[in-house]
């Protein structure tokens, strides 16, 4: 596909689909909604928070009640259908992560249904320095996008992974079939992308050392500079913890009851009804959400629960991020 | 007759979405537990609920909220579920202030309970901490209603005083059966009480225990758990044959949210009911 199709692109799709790509905003880039291609920024480098929130949002009303009744309805899922434009290979695999948690075991309706509804055009990026999705392979994508772009300067080198992304090029934009010399490009770009990861992150027998070194003074370290802000698991991919709590009409006799995101890293996540704590201290917390990320996910999907994108280290105030605490598991055992 | 698979389906549609249960019947056993029975509204979801041992119920208090509660009653008894409730934070406050006739929301079956069939022809030890004795109860009425499928079944029960024991009057009844070895134990006596004093751990020197057909079911404070499973490894009861239950923080109770993780599980659908051996391979478990 030419590169100058991008915008027919955008405009064809957006006759049908609310089109969600990166933009500009200030100094960063944000997904949101484009109303103009010329605001879809396919040369950014990460976005403040990750296409989640298309999935999970921050907030979500799962039923609405009748306190007199004592009667909940289950609360639909917006119907409109969207493109998400533009989605780099950690988020892609990010989004794979969740849905074992969403659409695996008990089924989530309504991240279902909002999954089912989107369609996804993945891009080839640049790594920017700090992301390492190299160490988990997460920066090469195989499935879980309807459409990923490979730019190869003056075109894009269009792989196509289901009917419907198959149906979006036919019915907006022309393409046409590779020939030997865009493999060849397309084969020279990877490799040039393989070989500019800054960031050499050792992830051997990562489940072992924590809990080798579950009581490694290090915990204590990083525990002392945590804010338990939070921060960390808002920005992140695939940080999937939720609270629900219920809300009520002024005059109490209706409600609904609401689920937004929560952090593994705030005081309260952990405290039962009478008061104990499970985790209580600041340090355990930390610990337990590199546990949870790199031993407790992997011990039921067989993958670790990150996916190298960096936003968490971007987000700390207080410089906790994974390259230097998986670094600081890794230490010892020199000769 | 129902079609029981379509009834299923209904039950696991939405599984965030609670199903009317009216409260038929509450009994007070303490000054802060009250003993709730409810029986769930649509016919098809009461048909399709079955439970385990050990499992649990999101309780919903509509303009409250939900909390995971254990199921008190046994699989045995059917059509209703009885659940044992401490008043202890927003959404029990609320079911405390409840009556007969009222209506809640209730969700689940949810999580792992007892190997009720595994335990099946052998003896079983039952320990219980205060209200920890509320998901044991579900296996003990069990045991009790199939009692001629287990060997020896022994039942040691801590409370802090005499006013904090649960369910007294039935243990009360069932203190000169011979077919349960019933030992109750308070760390504060009072002049209504006849029956031991201390520890529920000090009890293990009363009792005999035939290490190579005996299942252990524990659940209690957090404390508790340690020196319990001290004793019956002591008992040399195999570590894959004590089984504990754990109480975490939940909110989804299907393996969402992320409140109840215990080292590398969740409490909510690895648990809450877990055997020793994989307990002391979960960090900060016990």
């Amino acid at each position: 596909m030419e590169k100058d199709r991008i915008a027919e692109l955008i405009r064809g799709l957006s006759t049908d689909f609310e089109v969600i790509g990166p933009v500009a905003k200030g100094d960063d880039f944000v997904f949101a909604s484009i109303a103009d291609p010329e605001d879809l920024r396919l040369d950014y480098d990460t976005t403040l928070l990750p296409a989640k929130k298309y999935f999970l949002p921050p907030s979500e009303e799962l039923m609405s009640f009748s306190v007199t009744d004592g009667e909940a309805s289950a609360t639909a899922v917006p119907a409109g259908r969207r493109v998400l434009f533009g989605l780099h290979s950690c988020d892609l695999n990010a989004l794979m992560l969740m849905d074992n948690v969403f659409l695996g075991g008990y089924e989530d309706p309504y991240y279902r249904s909002r999954r089912e509804s989107t369609l996804i055009v993945g891009i080839g990026c640049t790594p920017s320095g700090t992301c390492f999705c190299n160490a988990w392979g997460t920066d090469e994508v195989h499935w879980g996008f309807d459409i990923f772009l490979t730019d190869l300067e003056d075109r894009y080198f269009v792989s196509v992974r289901s009917v419907e992304g198959a149906e979006l090029l036919d019915s907006h934009v022309e393409t046409r079939a590779i020939n030997d010399a865009d493999t060849a490009d397309y084969q020279r770009v990877i490799r040039a992308f393989k070989a500019s990861f800054t960031q050499q992150l050792d992830t051997a027998q990562l489940p072992l050392l924590l809990d080798a070194k579950f009581d490694d003074p290090v915990w204590e370290e990083l525990g002392e500079r945590c804010l338990s802000c939070g921060a960390c698991s808002m920005v992140c991919p695939t940080c999937y913890c939720f609270d629900v709590k219920d809300r009520l009409s002024p005059d109490g006799t209706e409600g609904s009851r609401v689920r937004s995101w929560d952090s593994c890293q705030f005081s309260e996540f952990a405290e039962v009804a009478h008061g104990h704590n499970f985790r209580g201290s600041r340090p355990s917390r930390v610990k337990y959400r590199y546990y949870h990320k790199q031993w407790g996910y992997l011990s039921k999907f067989e993958r670790v629960l990150c996916v190298g994108c960096a936003r968490c280290e971007r987000a700390c105030k207080a410089g906790i991020d994974p390259r230097t605490v998986i670094a600081a598991l890794q230490s010892g055992g020199d000769e | 007759m129902r079609d029981t698979a379509q009834a299923y389906r209904k039950l696991k549609a939405n599984p965030y979405l609670p199903w009317s249960a009216r409260i038929t019947s509450i009994t007070e056993l303490t000054d802060t537990e009250k003993l709730f029975e409810f029986r769930l509204i649509d016919d098809d979801v009461r048909d399709a609920f079955d439970f385990d041992a050990g499992q649990f119920v999101e309780l919903s208090i509509f303009g409250v909220g939900e909390a995971p509660i254990s199921i008190s009653s046994a699989p045995s008894k059917q059509g209703f579920i009885e659940l044992c409730v401490r008043d202890s934070g927003d959404v029990t406050g609320a079911l405390h202030a409840m009556h007969c006739g009222d209506i809640v929301g209730l969700r689940g079956p949810f999580g792992r309970g007892f190997p009720f069939d595994e335990m099946k022809g052998h003896d079983v030890l039952l320990v219980a901490g205060g209200l920890g004795i509320a998901p044991l109860k579900s296996l003990i009425n069990h045991i009790h209603d199939e009692r001629h499928s287990f060997g020896k079944v022994t039942i040691l029960y801590g409370s802090r005083n005499p006013g904090e024991v649960l369910f007294r009057r039935q243990f009360d009844m069932w203190r000169h059966r011979e077919d349960f070895e019933l030992i109750m134990t308070v760390d504060h006596p009072d002049e209504t009480w006849d029956g031991e004093v201390g520890l529920v751990t000090g009890l293990f020197g009363r009792i005999e225990v035939d290490s190579q057909r005996t299942y252990g079911a524990i659940c209690g404070p957090p404390v508790m758990y340690r020196y319990v499973i001290d004793e019956m490894r002591k008992k040399q009861m195999d570590v894959d044959r004590i089984y504990v239950s754990f109480e975490r923080r939940m909110k989804c109770g299907i393996g969402k949210c992320g409140h109840c993780g215990v080292g590398h599980q969740y409490a909510c659908v690895d648990g809450p009911v877990f055997n020793y051996w994989e307990a002391m391979n979960l960090q900060e478990a016990i």
